[in-house]
């Protein structure tokens, strides 16, 4: 399973949606319910899922999924 | 002159008088979409619009005094759905769009609504929970060009084929009009109904306490599921015919930095949780963009702290003005309203012909500068007429010719009055209210967990968070998988706003003998002090 793979069940968990089709371009204004509250889920999720931990710099430097899925990336290699 | 010939119609007061009185070519809306869609309606548009919605509703067969939900994010459409409904004399209720299942049953299932405006992406949520909806008989979709179903429909497919004119019928004061629900301590949430005559007093306060002027180009924050989004993003403004922008994106500093800007807004209302997060801001950052325009910022939904009315000095030039009011009073009851010097941490004075009071729980007066309930005189023009379909619950909020708010403050010297905290449990995060009990309930729905205490604490950007409590079943272990499902589990259930910021783990939830959540012992715990009487204490 890719890392796109594995982040995409974890947003379709995170938002209770299976039909949630991850793009790299693709934003808070792209998924349902992805708001500050719920980014905080969503990020909780990732680090647990993955088994790493982001710094508070790196979560303000994401501005869309592509960012997120390069720093997972980063992270695990 | 607002009521012409007796027709308080909420929907062709913003709509079709606006017309009438020569504002059919001027901006009503300006919309700014999350990924950079601009829209622009007028009066005459926005007339139209709602009258097409008026005569679908009629279409479909909904009558006065059905219940008519609005359940999508800040789109165009809401605005044209929830004033036509209020031409047809339906009532209209508002979600947010981050609710879950069960938030969503509750609500829908309440007033038996028998009708939903809502998109595509949205519908798996109404469909987990339709067969317990046996009232609901139509749901339109913003976002679908053909009916996929006899009962699921498509809004643009029925816009294109209703006509623009409408004739709103006569409709007296008393009609009943919005329906907005809300929280309590105990029990399910609460759907405070108003009635049409309530624009007399949003028109009143739009115009004396936000002092909304003509050519003003005015931005209310506030999301349509809460009761500021439609009674000063929509209805209070457009009864004076001001031109609104309404921004559908998510919170973002340079973003709404550029709205203020670009979009050249004279009147502000907002958030002091939105505030908070601004402040967090260097100074040099509010230097590049040019704010002058600006003539007034207001507040609400939180109590306004004194470090924001200073930073709004220092960065604006301005004073940040908060407003006082509820989902029951329907408008602005109390405000640091401009002219009046802004006592920082103070919500104002009450309006002219509103008559506030600091009670005792016995009812009696008290004097100056002791803290009680705070109490209002009942019969102003937008107090709510019902928590619908249930009116003992009403009553009690009633009592020796008093309206008790619920909330708790006190009076100074000088008539300024000073919000000190909620009577009851009730937990206001970032302006919104959570029912621990729902959150209670939703954790239970979880096997791990055999009872749950949920309480409010206090918080630098919230104001006040959600923090839980909970017991585990023999065999389960607490661990980050597990609050993680927890978290989860509320989000999707309740809603985003209502998931616990903080777990503790305990051996049981205290209670009372007759086996209610003694949250107050909860509090005094997270906050490490005496729980105070305790002789109820189930031992």
């Amino acid at each position: 399973m890719t890392t796109m793979e594995r982040l995409t069940e974890i947003f379709r968990r995170v938002f209770a949606d299976e039909e949630i089709h991850l793009r790299p371009e693709m934003t808070a204004g792209d998924v349902d319910g992805w708001d500050s509250l719920s980014h905080v889920n969503l990020i909780l999720a990732v680090e647990r899922g993955f088994g790493i931990r982001f710094q508070q710099k790196e979560l303000l430097a994401f501005r869309n999924v592509g960012d997120l899925l390069e720093s997972i990336e980063k992270k695990l290699t | 002159m607002l009521i012409r010939n007796n027709q308080f119609n909420v929907g062709h007061i913003c709509t079709c008088l606006q017309c009438e009185l020569g504002h059919s070519g001027k901006l009503a809306m300006k919309w700014l979409g999350p990924r950079g869609e601009k829209a622009s309606f007028t009066f005459e548009d926005l007339n139209q619009q709602s009258s097409r919605f008026a005569n679908i509703l009629g279409s479909l067969g909904f009558a006065p005094g059905d219940v008519f939900f609005i359940f999508l994010p800040k789109i165009p459409e809401v605005y044209f759905a929830f004033l036509g409904t209020l031409k047809a004399r339906v009532i209209v209720g508002t979600l947010f769009s981050n609710f879950g299942d069960e938030a969503l049953l509750d609500r829908l299932g309440d007033c038996r609504a028998k009708g939903v405006l809502t998109r595509k992406s949205y519908l798996k949520k109404l469909l987990r929970i339709r067969d317990k909806l046996p009232a609901l008989r139509r749901i339109l979709l913003v976002d679908v060009d053909d009916h996929p179903a006899g009962d699921i429909l498509s809004l643009p497919k029925l816009l294109a084929e209703s006509s623009p004119q409408f004739a709103t019928p006569l409709t007296p004061p008393e009609t009943p009009s919005v329906l907005h629900y809300t929280s309590g301590s105990t029990g399910k949430p609460k759907g405070a109904l108003h009635r049409h005559r309530s624009v007399a007093l949003q028109h009143r306060t739009a115009r004396d306490v936000l002092c909304l002027q003509p050519d003003d180009r005015y931005w209310c924050t506030a999301d349509h599921g809460w009761v500021t989004g439609t009674s000063y993003g929509i209805i209070g403004p457009w009864s004076l015919g001001i031109s609104q922008i309404h921004y559908g994106g998510v919170f973002d500093p340079a973003r709404w930095s550029e709205v203020l800007q670009d979009e050249r807004i004279t009147v502000w209302y907002t958030a002091p949780t939105a505030l908070r997060m601004l402040m967090r801001q260097e100074p040099a950052f509010f230097s590049r963009y040019d704010l002058s325009r600006l003539r007034h910022i207001f507040s609400v939904g939180e109590p306004l702290n004194p470090e924001i009315v200073h930073w709004g000095r220092k960065i604006f030039g301005k004073e940040i003005h908060d407003t006082w009011w509820q989902t029951e009073t329907g408008a602005i009851l109390i405000a640091n309203r401009p002219g009046l010097p802004v006592r920082p941490g103070s919500m104002g004075r009450p309006l002219d012909g509103i008559e506030a009071g600091i009670l005792a729980d016995d009812g009696a007066p008290l004097p100056n500068n002791e803290q009680g309930n705070l109490c209002l005189r009942p019969g102003w023009d937008s107090m709510f007429i019902a928590y619908y379909g249930h009116d003992d619950i009403y009553q009690q909020k009633f009592r020796q010719g008093w309206y008790w708010t619920g909330d708790t403050a006190r009076r100074d010297d000088e008539g300024y009055y000073w919000f000190m905290g909620r009577s009851d449990d009730v937990i206001n995060t970032a302006g919104h209210l959570v029912s621990p009990f729902e959150v209670e309930s939703a954790l239970l729905e979880l096997e791990a967990i055999a009872e749950s205490g949920v309480i409010a604490a206090p918080d630098a950007l919230l104001f006040e968070k959600v923090v839980a409590y909970v017991a585990l079943r023999e065999g389960f272990v607490w661990d980050g998988d597990l609050e993680l499902t927890a978290r989860l589990h509320v989000s999707n259930r309740v809603s985003t706003m209502a998931t616990p910021q903080e777990f503790f783990v305990v051996d049981s939830i205290p209670k009372t003998k007759s086996g209610k959540i003694m949250r107050r012992v909860l509090k005094a715990r997270y906050l490490g002090m005496d729980a105070g009487d305790v002789s109820a204490l189930e031992i």
